[in-house]
């Protein structure tokens, strides 16, 4: 082992001055309880309590930014970054640059406002996505690229180039305008914000005595105005109808402004030695997905996209992507714009072979399951409760969408790559590189033995466990013969 | 281009068996115990008197005499220069193929249980997350550290 000098590790640097700036936006977030106290007190016309309390909490937390700011030296070394922080309790951090995946560069509204970014160095380290492994948390942007190049450039083993040399514009490999950002958001759809206003009426509603999910409510509201109870009671139906309208408008709307501020702007480009996704309106992300960590990507659509030729693609890599296993590369694109974006991966994107469909056992071993659940809701229906039919008809509506997900189910197995489609309405068809397999499973049961198939399962590395590769059922013969295939790269 | 792949399916050791089934009366003891407990202060006066610690009794009585023994015959594993293959269970039956290149690293246990029994196991781990742990348990320890020295050295002479 060598000893670390000095001068491998560069020199001293502090954060950008203006992290004290920076650092408001967060105290604004924890600030609702000052707001809430403040509120009080001056409900209360104490406004000298008032002043007090924000005085002490504004000096509070300068002063704990302050000693952060005055205590956090990072130090870009030959081989590794090195964070000391820490006033009391010091701590000293070596980041081996053989061991960044990657370094991400975001930029929050304050951020942008003053030129600045936050460094965020990927490890890999997937089982602490929360932790903040390597962050430098305000750095002016031209610094923050010049060090992406550096590390990059440190990784290769190659003496870094000045940061004026980086090419800001490479042409684009996949770019959306913001028509087709605002037809991303209109699938988007999203009824989320009406999960939160639930919640919101459920904790305020009985403070306020005002709650819009409580039929008492508008029956009450209705009772005490006869003509519009006679209105709303003789029109009712379009009252219903109404409501679903508005409840359609809300989670488009959601869908509409979600998508936009995440991905207005939205620009892939192939760089040297990977691709570099640029994204986001207020909060601007830019994250680089180096070629060798890519493991396996996903082309993903549903029945109404697919009929306007829409499909999304995303690339499994090592690093973790805003809590997701996946990067998105392309979020909505045509099929032949993900075919390009594969293809400059040297990735293709259908298979040279034929697609296998799924054994029938598949539908019907799952199918009697579902027949048999079926007849006891049937049975109780006849016998006891009949909303027990109603239980009957979703089961048979299962059924019927499982016949659907068998039809839609196949896989193919050409020179190199592995391609699984599954699902009817979540459509995801999985190009796996062989190369990339980490292990084989075949497994089967008791029930799947009598109908002759088994399950195939393949490992990849990064991810998440939600989203795993596997044939549902393949007979096993053809499962063993697949198997050699897949191992013998 | 179809890879042999390792079908001479080794059994592990029967000592594996015993250490399964003094395992399992370990487990199912206290249980039965519990059972007892519970039946004489609560359900003795109901129509379940008895039925409980019955129950468990025959479960754990299976468990502990009959179970270790299915379980060993239908754990077996194979391997040949390149690849591991771990085979076990025949209700949910699974067959699990590991090659070598794709290892990352490689532990033996040794549970103070399986020391009475010299038997060790052998933990394979891979970068995927499905499955990024393969377990091979009831190997003769000596056993055990032959492959996971064999699996080492491939991994030595492909590290990348």
């Amino acid at each position: 082992m060598n000893e670390v000098t000095l001068d491998d590790l560069g020199r001293k640097e502090r954060l950008h001055p203006l992290y004290l700036l920076t650092g408001l936006g967060k105290v604004a977030r924890n600030g609702w309880g000052l707001i809430a106290g403040g509120a009080f007190l001056a409900f209360q016309e104490r406004w000298d309590i008032f002043v007090l309390l924000l005085l002490t909490m504004t000096g509070g937390t300068f002063v704990s930014l302050l000693i952060r700011w005055l205590t956090f030296e990072y130090r870009l070394g030959n081989d590794e970054l090195r964070i000391d922080q820490g006033l009391l309790a010091r701590s000293s951090r070596a980041i081996p640059f053989d061991r960044v995946t990657d370094v991400d560069i975001e930029q929050g509204p304050i951020h942008r406002l003053f030129g600045l970014a936050r460094v965020r160095m990927e490890t890999g380290a997937a089982t602490k996505a929360d932790a903040e492994e390597g962050v430098l948390d305000a750095v002016a942007l031209d610094r923050a690229e010049a060090i992406r190049e550096y590390v990059r450039a440190r990784k290769r083993g190659l003496a870094p180039r000045p940061a004026e040399v980086i090419a800001h514009d490479a042409p684009a490999l996949f770019e959306m305008s913001i028509k087709r950002v605002v037809t991303l958001g209109l699938f988007n759809f999203s009824l989320a914000i009406l999960a939160a206003l639930v919640g919101l009426s459920q904790t305020l509603g009985n403070v306020l005595n005002f709650d819009p999910f409580d039929p008492d409510f508008w029956a009450d509201l209705f009772a005490s105005s006869g003509a519009v109870r006679d209105f709303v009671m003789l029109y009712q139906v379009i009252a219903a109808i109404a409501g679903t309208i508005l409840l359609v408008l809300v989670g488009m709307v959601t869908g509409l402004i979600r998508t936009l501020l995440r991905d207005y702007g939205f620009r892939l480009e192939r760089t040297e030695s990977g691709l570099r996704r640029r994204r986001g309106l207020v909060t601007l992300t830019d994250v680089t997905i180096p070629d060798r960590r890519i493991q396996a990507a996903t082309l993903v659509t549903g029945p109404v996209r697919r009929r306007f030729g829409w499909f999304a693609l995303k690339l499994q890599s090592l690093a973790m992507d805003d809590k997701q296993g996946d990067h998105v590369v392309a979020p909505l694109a045509t099929f032949e714009e993900a075919a390009t974006i594969q293809r400059s991966l040297s990735r293709p994107i259908e298979p040279d072979s034929a697609w296998h469909r799924l054994p029938y056992g598949h539908f019907t071993s799952g199918a009697i399951g579902l027949l048999v659940v079926m007849a006891v809701a049937i049975g109780v229906g006849i016998l006891a409760e009949p909303l027990a039919f109603l239980a009957a008809a979703g089961v048979g509506l299962a059924i019927v969408v499982h016949h659907y997900e068998w039809k839609h189910a196949r896989w193919a197995l050409d020179d190199a790559h592995v391609f699984i489609e599954r699902g009817w309405w979540r459509q995801r068809r999985a190009i796996v590189p062989v190369k990339r397999i980490q292990s084989v499973d075949l497994t089967e049961n008791f029930w799947t033995r009598l109908f002759g198939f088994s399950r195939l399962r393949l490992g990849i590395a990064g991810g998440t466990l939600l989203d795993s590769f596997s044939i549902e059922a393949i007979a096993r013969a053809d499962a063993e013969a697949l198997r050699a295939r897949l191992v013998a790269a | 281009m179809t890879a042999t792949i390792p079908d001479d399916i080794k059994r592990v050791e029967p000592g594996y068996r015993y250490a399964l089934t003094l395992g399992a009366a370990f487990f199912w003891l206290p249980v039965l115990l519990g059972a007892l407990i519970v039946d004489r202060f609560i359900l003795i006066d109901t129509p379940f008197g008895g039925l409980l610690p019955i129950g468990v009794g025959l479960i754990g009585i299976g468990a502990t005499l009959y179970a270790p023994g299915r379980v060993w015959r239908r754990l077996g594993y194979a391997l040949d220069d390149r690849l591991l293959r771990v085979v076990r269970g025949w209700l949910f039956h699974t067959d699990t193929i590991v090659p070598f290149v794709r290892v990352q690293h490689i532990d033996v246990r040794e549970g103070p249980l399986d020391k009475v029994f010299s038997i060790a196991t052998l933990v394979v781990h891979t970068a995927g997350t499905h499955n990024s742990v393969v377990t091979l348990p009831g190997l003769a320890p000596e056993r055990a550290r032959a492959i996971r020295d064999a699996i080492r050295a491939e991994i030595r002479a492909d590290s990348e």
